[in-house]
C-alpha cells in the first residue's frame, strides 16, 4: 500500500487505483481461519474432557466444533460476499429491524445443517428425531452463535471503516502533492521571469556598444530558455543537465563581471546522474554574485563543489566578497527571496532529509551548503549522440 | 567564390544572414526566396554551391526541399546548413548530410564556424545527400563527425576538433580548442568509433587526439603526461607509454 501510494505521488495523473481487497477476506483463507478457531476450541475442550476423566472420543469433538466454525465461515463470508456495502453501510434501525432477525435465521440455518452431520449429538441421551435435535442443539448453542455472527458482523463493520479511512488518507495525500506541485511550479516562475528580465536589460545595455557581446549573450539565453523550456514541468533532472544549465548561465555571468571573477566549478563524476531539483543551484550562485563579487572591483572568486557525502548530495557554494554582516534587510528567515525559495523547494521534495546553511569562512567568504539525499535517475541511459552513420 | 542562397520564410531572418554574409569575402548571396517551391526552383535556376536552409517554411518543409533537389539529376545538390528554430531535428539534418545545423537565434561566430566547415569540404565531396555510405563516417568506417545536444545547442562536431577525451563516471568528456562536452557514452563506444590513427589511448581514462600533441614528459613526481599543444595536461598510463612513443614517432 506504502508503494502504491508513493507511485501515484510521482506520477501527475493520479488516478484512484481499484479498491484492493485484504488477502484475509480471501475464501479459502477466512474460512480456514474460522475453521481453525473451532479446531483450537475443540482441542481445549478435548484437552479439559481428558483432565477431568471423561471418555470422549477426539474424533467428535473435532468433528463438531470443525463442521460449526467451518459452516460460519462458508456462511459470513457469503453474507459479506453478497451484501458487504449493506453491512457497512446499514443504519442503526436497520440493525434492529432486519440484521437482528438475519442473525436468527442465519444461526437457524446453519443448525439444520450441522445437525446432520452429528446423529448421536446430544450424546448420553435416547435418540431423538431430526427436528427435535435441530431445536436441542439451537437453543443450546445460541450465545455462542450470536457472538460468532455479531463477531463477524462487526468485524465487517470495522474494515469498511477502515477502508474509508484509508480513502480519505489517499487522497489527502494526493492532494498535498498536488499542492506541493502547485507551489514548486509558482516558485519556479518566480525565478526565471526575475533572472530573465535582468539578462534582457544586460542584453540591451550591450546591443549599442558591442553587438558581438549582445548577439553571443542573447544565444546563451536562448540556450537557456531552450534547457528550461525542454524539461517542461519535470521538477527533477539528472545533476549533469543542472551542471550544464549551471555552466552556461556562469558565461553570462563571465560576460557581465568582465574578468573580475575566477571561478572554478568541480562535480563528482559519480553525481553526474544523481536526480537534483530543476535550477536549484542557480539561485545560490546569482545570490552570490549579487550580494558578494558585484562587491568586489577585481579578484572575486566563486567556487562550486558537488560531492557525495554518505548517502547524500552535497553542493558548497562558496564566495568572496563583503562576508554576512554587511547584508541589510535580510529576510526574517534568512536570506532573501532567492534562498528562500531554495530552501522551500529542498524542504518540499526531501521533508526533513536535506540541510541548508550559510555561513562565514575565511572572514568575508561566504559558503552555502545544500544536502539532500543521493538518488539516481533511472532512465538516463538514452544517448542523444550520433556517431556518423 | 562560393555561390548561396538563403532560403527563409522570414525577411529578418534573411536579412540577419545577408548582413553577416557580408564580412565573408568569399560568399556571395546569389538569391533569397521565401518559400519551399521558390526554394526549388531558385537552385535548380542558379545552381549555387551553399544552401541556408530553414526547415519550418510554407508548403513543405526544408526536408522535402532539401529530397526534392536530390532526386533530380540535371543540378549538382548544394551543401546546406539548416537554420531553425526548433532542435528537434538534428539528428535527421545530420543523417541527411547537413554541413552545419544553426539555431537561432545564432552568434556571427557560430555563423562563420559553419562558413568555415564548408570551405574546408573538399571540392570532391559526394554532394548528393543520400549517399549509401550514410553521413559522417570516412571511407574506412570510422566516424568523422558527431552530433549531440550541449547546453542547450547543437553540435555537429569534427572528429578533428577533439584535442582529447576524458572518461568521468557514466559520461565521457570532449575537450575541443574552446570548450568541453559532456557526452553519456563509454571509453570503450568512442574509442572503436575513432580512426587509431589519430586516436590513441594514452591512459585508462584518457584518448588524445595525435594531432594535438606536443610532447611527452616526465613530471617530477615520476609520472608521465602527455602535453598538448594549448599547453593542457594529460595523465599517461605506464602500459600505454611505448605505444604512445611508437604512434609519435611514426608523426
Amino acid at each position: 500500500m506504502k508503494d502504491q501510494m508513493r507511485g501515484n505521488a510521482q506520477s501527475r495523473t493520479w488516478i484512484e487505483a481499484p479498491r484492493k481487497q485484504s488477502m484475509l477476506m480471501h475464501p479459502i483463507i477466512f474460512i480456514a481461519a474460522f475453521t481453525l478457531l473451532g479446531t483450537l476450541f475443540a482441542a481445549q475442550e478435548w484437552h479439559h474432557a481428558h483432565k477431568s476423566g471423561f471418555e470422549i472420543g477426539a474424533g467428535i469433538i473435532f468433528g463438531s466444533w470443525g463442521l460449526q466454525y467451518f459452516l460460519w465461515g462458508v456462511i459470513s463470508w457469503l453474507l459479506w460476499w453478497r451484501f458487504r456495502p449493506f453491512i457497512q453501510n446499514a443504519s442503526a434501525v436497520r440493525i434492529l429491524t432486519i440484521v437482528v432477525p438475519l442473525s436468527f435465521v442465519t444461526y437457524f440455518f446453519e443448525d439444520m445443517i450441522w445437525v446432520v452431520f452429528f446423529p448421536d449429538v446430544p450424546m448420553n441421551r435416547a435418540p431423538m428425531p431430526y427436528w427435535e435435535r435441530v431445536s436441542y442443539n439451537y437453543w443450546g448453542d445460541l450465545t455462542e452463535s450470536m457472538c460468532i455472527f455479531w463477531g463477524a458482523f462487526f468485524f465487517f463493520r470495522g474494515m469498511g471503516y477502515y477502508h474509508q479511512f484509508r480513502e480519505k488518507e489517499t487522497a489527502a495525500a494526493q492532494l498535498e502533492v498536488q499542492l506541493a506541485n502547485a507551489k514548486i511550479a509558482a516558485l519556479r516562475m518566480q525565478l526565471n521571469p526575475h533572472f530573465l528580465f535582468n539578462t534582457m536589460n544586460s542584453i540591451s545595455s550591450l546591443m549599442r556598444d558591442d553587438p558581438d557581446a549582445a548577439d553571443s549573450m542573447l544565444e546563451q539565453l536562448s540556450s537557456l530558455l531552450r534547457m528550461t523550456l525542454e524539461r517542461r514541468d519535470i521538477q527533477l533532472i539528472p545533476l549533469h543537465e543542472e551542471i550544464e544549465f549551471t555552466e552556461t548561465y556562469l558565461a553570462m555571468q563571465d560576460r557581465r563581471y568582465m574578468g573580475r571573477v575566477t571561478r572554478t566549478l568541480s562535480v563528482d563524476p559519480d553525481l553526474y546522474d544523481a536526480l537534483v531539483p530543476a535550477m536549484i543551484l542557480q539561485p545560490i550562485i546569482e545570490n552570490a554574485y549579487v550580494h558578494g563579487l558585484s562587491k568586489l572591483d577585481r579578484g572575486g572568486e566563486l567556487s562550486i563543489e558537488v560531492r557525495q557525502e554518505g548517502q547524500q548530495v552535497n553542493a558548497l557554494i562558496t564566495n568572496s566578497g563583503v562576508g554576512l554582516k554587511a547584508r541589510p534587510g535580510a529576510l526574517p528567515n534568512g536570506y532573501g527571496v532567492g534562498l528562500a525559495n531554495v530552501t522551500n523547494r529542498l524542504r518540499l521534495h526531501y521533508g526533513n532529509d536535506c540541510t541548508f546553511s550559510i555561513r562565514e569562512v575565511d572572514g568575508l567568504c561566504v559558503q552555502v551548503s545544500i544536502a539532500f539525499p543521493v538518488e539516481l535517475a533511472k532512465n538516463s541511459g538514452e544517448s542523444e549522440t550520433r556517431f556518423g552513420a | 567564390m562560393i555561390h548561396a542562397v538563403v532560403a527563409d520564410d522570414e525577411v529578418l531572418a534573411r536579412q540577419k544572414l545577408r548582413q553577416l554574409l557580408r564580412d565573408e569575402q568569399d560568399i556571395e548571396i546569389v538569391g533569397e526566396s521565401a518559400t519551399a517551391l521558390e526554394t526549388i526552383e531558385l537552385v535548380r535556376t542558379v545552381s549555387p554551391e551553399l544552401l541556408f536552409l530553414d526547415i519550418q517554411m510554407p508548403g513543405m518543409d526544408g526536408f522535402d526541399v532539401l529530397g526534392a533537389l536530390t532526386n533530380q539529376k540535371e543540378t549538382p545538390a548544394p551543401q546546406v546548413i539548416f537554420t531553425t528554430a526548433f532542435d528537434q531535428y538534428a539528428v535527421r539534418a545530420f543523417e541527411v548530410n547537413a554541413v552545419d545545423y544553426l539555431l537561432k537565434p545564432f552568434t556571427h561566430e557560430r555563423l562563420r564556424a559553419a562558413i568555415q566547415r564548408i570551405r574546408e569540404q573538399p571540392e570532391t565531396a559526394p554532394r548528393d545527400s543520400s549517399s549509401e555510405n550514410g553521413s559522417g563516417q570516412g571511407p574506412d568506417g570510422y566516424t568523422n563527425r558527431i552530433v549531440f545536444k550541449s547546453r542547450g545547442r547543437i553540435l555537429f562536431l569534427s572528429v578533428s576538433d577533439i584535442r582529447w577525451i576524458g572518461a568521468e563516471g557514466n559520461y565521457v568528456r570532449l575537450s575541443t580548442a574552446t570548450e568541453n562536452h559532456l557526452l553519456r557514452e563509454t571509453m570503450a563506444h568512442v574509442e572503436e568509433r575513432l580512426d587509431p590513427r589519430d586516436f590513441l589511448r594514452v591512459h585508462r581514462s584518457f584518448i588524445v587526439n595525435l594531432k594535438y600533441v606536443k610532447e611527452v614528459r616526465r613530471e617530477t613526481d615520476g609520472d608521465s603526461v602527455v602535453i598538448m599543444d594549448n599547453g593542457q595536461k594529460v595523465a599517461l598510463g605506464r602500459s600505454f607509454r611505448s605505444s604512445l612513443k611508437l604512434q609519435l614517432n611514426r608523426l
